[in-house]
C-alpha cells in the first residue's frame, strides 16, 4: 500500500518556471493506413495532475509514448519545460520520469539489480536512491533481491514506478498506472499521487476509466479515434456533464416510483436484479429523496451506477457522428 | 519485403549459377603463377630433405628448378582451381642430368595448393624419409602444400 | 507492506547535478557489465581459454596427422605447426559465430525484454546508446582475439619449439615462427570486426536475436559454399570471409601482403557500410508501442 506522509515535502524553488509543464502541440502520428494521433494538442501547467483519457486503442499510449521521444509524430512541436528536444539533447528528458504501457525490466537481474542498472544509467547520485525509492513505493526488501522474471503485474507496476522516483521527476508521466492492482493499491496509489502534486510536481496520467480518474485530476484531455475531444478542468466537464444514472433500493419500490413521476425532472424504471435506476441530476436527486422521506418511504441503498462525469466520457467516446465541444483550459 | 526476399534469393542463385557457368572466374589462378610458386617451394623442400637425410644440402640456384603445369586434359581451359598436373624439372648433378619429379596438384580457389608427390619414388614416393639413426622424418617432398596471390 | 514516512527525494533543477561523465562511456559500462553477467559470454571466455590446450593434447595423444589443412602434415614435428592448424581451421567457421553470439544479440534483446522503453525514457540519446552497445560489441570481439592470441601462442609452444616447414617449402626458425603466428592470429582482426557488424546490422533490421544470430551462421555457411565457385578475382575480394585467408601470404617465400591489404579494405567496408545501415535504421525507429 502506498501511505505517503511527507508533511514536509520541498517544493520546487528557486528555479524559474516555464508557464507550462507540458506544451505539445498539432502533435500527428499515423502508421500506414491507421491514424493514431490527429492534430492533438496537449497543454499541462506546472503542478496540476491531468489525466489522458479515452477507450482502448483511441491514442493515449502514443500520446504518451511521443512525450517520451519514443515515437516521433509526423507533425507537431513538442517542449517539456519549455525545452524542445532538438535543442536539448540527450538532457532533454532530466526531471522526467514515468512509463509507457506495462513497465518492463531485465528478467535475469533482481528488482534492485534493474534499479542500480538504470540508476547508473542516469548518473550522479542516483544510485543512492535506489533503496528509497524501493521502500517508498511499497515493494517488499525480499521481493526486490528476487529475479523480475518472477513477479507479478502488480510488482512491476511498483518497480516502474520506483524507476521513476530514482529521477527525481518534476513531471511524472504513468500509463495506466491502477493496471493490475487492487482497489486498496489503487487508493494508495491516488493518495501518494495527490502528495507529490502538492510538492509542486506535474503528474500526467492515463486511464481508460473515468471513475477511477475523477477523484484524483484537476483537468483532463479526452481522446477518441486519436483526436482530443475534450480538453479541460473537471469543473468545466461537470458543467456540461448529462444526469448521473443511480441504482435505488428502497423499503416501497412501487411507491418509489410514483413519487418519481410526480418529481421535478427525475426519471425511474424498475431493475430487474431489484431495486431501481433513477437518472437525474444531484440537486434533483437530493430533492427526490428527501421526498421520499417525506412521504415514508425508506432509503435502504443509493449507489452511483455511472456517475455524471462517466456518462459525458461514453458520451464524447462513442461512435457518433455529431461533434463534441472543445474548450481550453 | 516479404514479397521481395523469394526474389531476391532467385536472383542471387541465378547470379551465381551463371557465373559458374559462363567460365568467367579467377584469371589470377593461372599456369605462370602457379609454376613460379610449385618450383621455388619444391627447391626449398628439396634442400630441406637432403638436409634431413644427412646428405650435403645444394644450394637453391645450383637446383634450378623449374616446373610446368597443365590444368585436366588438354582443351580444358588453363586458368582455374580443379585438379593440374606439374612436372618439375631441376638439376642434381648438373644440366646434363635434369630429374623430373612429377605431382598432381589440387589448386582451390584461394590461391592455395595441395601437390601429391607421384614420381619418382626416391624424392616423391614415401611420406617418409629416414635420417641420421634411423629415425623416421616426415618426407618434405611427398605432400607440398603452398599459396600463392591470386590477385 | 506499509510506507508510513517515506522520503520522496527532492526536485532538484537539472543544472544542480554532479557532472556527468560522458553518456556513451556510461551505456558502454553498462553493456559491458551486464555482459560479463550472460552465462554465455562465461562459456565462450572458459572455451577460448583452455580450447587450444586440449587440441594439443589432442594431437599429442594420437598419431594421426590432419592431411588436408595446410601445416597437417608437421603437427607432430613442431609445436608452431598446430596453433596454424587450429586458425586454418576454426577462422572461417568458428570466429564469425563466436562474435555474433554476442554481436547478434545485444541490440535484439532489449525487444526481446521489451526493456527499449525502460532504458530510453532516462536521459540518454538513442545515438549514446547505439554508440556505447555497438563499442561493447567490438570490445567483446577484440577481448576474444587476444585472448585467442596468447593461448594459442602458449599451447603450441608447450608442444614444443622446433622450426617449422612454412607454406614457401623454408625452414622457420623458432622466434621469427612466433611471430609471424601472432601476425596471422591478428589478421583475422579486421574479418572479426566485418562480421562483428554483420551480426549488428541483422539484429537492428529483424529486432531478433535468433535472426541476428543465425543470419550470421548462415551467412558463413553460404560464403563456404559460395567460395567452392570459381569467381571473377573482384568478386572473390569483396567477400566478408576472404580476409580470414590473408595470414596465406606472411608465410610464403617471398611472403606477399596483398591479399591482407585488400582484406583491411573489403573488412573496413563491411563494417563501415552495415554499421552505417543499422545506425540510420536505428535512429528512426519507433520504439515498440502498440499504436
Amino acid at each position: 500500500m502506498f501511505a505517503c506522509r511527507t508533511p514536509g515535502l520541498p517544493t520546487v524553488s528557486g528555479v524559474t518556471e516555464p508557464a507550462l509543464a507540458v506544451e505539445a502541440r498539432g502533435m500527428t502520428k499515423w502508421y500506414g493506413e491507421t491514424t493514431a494521433l490527429d492534430a492533438v494538442d496537449l497543454l499541462v501547467r506546472p503542478g496540476i495532475i491531468h489525466g489522458v483519457l479515452g477507450p482502448n486503442g483511441a491514442g493515449k499510449t502514443t500520446l504518451l509514448a511521443a512525450l517520451f521521444g519514443l515515437v516521433t509524430p509526423e507533425e507537431g512541436t513538442l517542449r517539456l519545460f519549455g525545452r524542445s528536444r532538438a535543442e536539448s539533447g540527450a538532457g532533454w528528458l532530466d526531471g522526467v520520469g514515468g512509463f509507457v504501457e506495462t513497465p518492463r525490466f531485465y528478467p535475469y537481474l533482481t528488482g534492485r539489480q534493474n534499479l542500480s542498472v538504470l540508476a547508473g544509467l542516469d548518473g550522479g547520485d542516483a544510485a543512492g536512491l535506489v533503496d528509497g525509492a524501493i521502500e517508498l513505493v511499497g515493494l517488499d526488501a525480499a521481493a526486490s533481491r528476487k529475479r523480475v522474471r518472477g513477479y507479478s503485474l502488480g510488482m512491476r507496476q511498483r518497480l516502474g514506478l520506483a524507476a521513476a522516483v530514482l529521477r527525481r521527476p518534476r513531471l511524472l508521466i504513468l500509463d495506466e498506472p491502477a493496471n493490475g492492482m487492487d482497489p486498496a493499491g489503487i487508493r494508495d496509489l491516488r493518495t501518494a499521487l495527490r502528495q507529490l502534486a502538492r510538492g509542486g510536481r506535474t503528474i500526467i496520467l492515463s486511464s481508460h476509466d473515468m471513475g477511477q480518474v475523477e477523484e484524483i485530476c484537476d483537468s483532463v484531455t479526452v481522446l477518441h479515434r486519436g483526436r482530443v475531444v475534450f480538453t479541460g478542468g473537471l469543473d468545466v466537464m461537470r458543467g456540461d456533464a448529462p444526469d448521473g444514472t443511480w441504482r435505488l433500493f428502497t423499503s416501497d419500490d412501487e411507491a418509489a416510483l410514483t413519487e418519481a413521476g410526480a418529481a421535478d425532472e427525475v426519471k425511474a424504471a424498475r431493475r430487474d436484479e431489484g431495486g431501481l435506476t433513477v437518472h437525474a441530476a444531484q440537486d434533483k436527486l437530493d430533492a427526490y429523496v428527501l421526498a421520499l422521506g417525506r412521504q415514508g418511504i425508506a432509503v435502504r441503498g443509493l449507489e452511483p451506477d455511472v456517475t455524471a462525469l462517466e456518462s459525458l466520457f461514453f458520451q464524447l467516446t462513442r461512435d457518433a457522428e455529431a461533434p463534441a465541444p472543445e474548450e481550453t483550459p | 519485403m516479404r514479397r521481395v526476399r523469394p526474389a531476391l534469393a532467385a536472383g542471387a542463385i541465378a547470379a551465381l549459377t551463371a557465373l559458374t557457368v559462363s567460365g568467367c572466374g579467377s584469371d589470377g589462378l593461372s599456369a605462370p603463377r602457379l609454376q613460379d610458386s610449385i618450383s621455388s617451394t619444391f627447391a626449398h623442400l628439396y634442400v630441406l630433405q637432403q638436409a634431413e637425410q644427412g646428405n650435403p644440402q645444394p644450394s637453391l640456384r645450383s637446383l634450378h628448378s623449374h616446373a610446368s603445369c597443365q590444368r585436366g586434359t588438354p582443351g580444358t581451359a588453363q586458368d582455374g582451381p580443379g585438379t593440374w598436373l606439374c612436372l618439375i624439372t631441376y638439376y642434381v648433378a648438373g644440366p646434363a642430368y635434369p630429374v623430373v619429379a612429377k605431382y598432381k596438384v589440387d589448386v582451390q580457389t584461394d590461391g592455395c595448393y595441395a601437390a601429391d608427390g607421384d614420381g619418382p619414388a626416391s624424392v616423391n614416393g614415401s611420406t617418409t624419409i629416414t635420417g641420421p639413426h634411423y629415425r623416421q622424418l616426415v618426407n618434405p617432398l611427398s605432400l607440398v602444400d603452398g599459396c600463392f596471390d591470386y590477385t | 507492506m506499509t510506507l508510513a514516512a517515506g522520503r520522496w527525494p527532492a526536485a532538484v533543477p537539472p543544472a544542480g547535478a554532479a557532472p556527468q561523465r560522458s553518456g556513451t562511456l556510461v551505456v558502454y559500462r553498462m553493456e559491458l557489465a551486464k555482459l560479463s553477467r550472460q552465462i554465455r559470454v562465461r562459456t565462450i571466455a572458459v572455451c577460448a581459454v583452455i580450447g587450444p590446450f586440449l587440441v594439443v593434447a589432442g594431437f599429442h595423444v594420437q598419431n594421426a596427422t590432419p592431411g588436408d589443412t595446410a601445416f597437417g602434415q608437421w603437427v607432430h614435428t613442431s609445436g608452431f605447426a598446430i596453433p596454424m592448424v587450429i586458425l586454418g581451421f576454426a577462422a572461417q567457421w568458428i570466429i564469425p559465430g563466436l562474435t555474433a553470439l554476442v554481436a547478434g544479440d545485444i541490440f535484439s534483446a532489449e525487444d526481446h525484454f521489451g526493456t527499449w522503453k525502460t532504458v530510453l525514457t532516462r536521459s540518454r540519446s538513442r545515438s549514446q546508446f547505439f554508440t556505447g552497445k555497438f563499442l561493447a560489441a567490438v570490445s567483446y570481439g577484440l577481448a576474444l582475439a587476444v585472448i585467442l592470441i596468447v593461448t594459442d601462442l602458449l599451447a603450441g609452444l608447450l608442444a614444443g619449439t622446433q622450426p617449422v616447414v612454412a607454406l614457401g617449402g623454408q625452414l622457420v626458425p623458432a622466434g621469427h615462427a612466433a611471430t609471424l603466428e601472432v601476425l596471422s592470429y591478428a589478421s583475422e582482426i579486421p574479418p572479426l570486426l566485418a562480421f562483428t557488424a554483420v551480426g549488428i546490422m541483422l539484429s537492428v533490421l529483424t529486432r531478433s536475436s535468433v535472426a541476428g544470430i543465425g543470419g550470421v551462421i548462415a551467412l558463413t555457411f553460404v560464403l563456404q559454399v559460395v567460395t567452392l565457385i570459381d569467381l571473377p578475382g573482384w568478386l572473390q575480394v569483396a567477400l566478408p570471409s576472404t580476409p580470414f585467408l590473408a595470414w596465406h601470404g606472411f608465410w610464403e617465400q617471398p611472403a606477399f601482403c596483398t591479399a591482407f591489404w585488400w582484406g583491411l579494405v573489403t573488412s573496413a567496408a563491411w563494417f563501415v557500410v552495415c554499421g552505417g545501415v543499422s545506425w540510420w535504421v536505428f535512429r528512426r525507429r519507433t520504439i515498440g508501442v502498440a499504436a
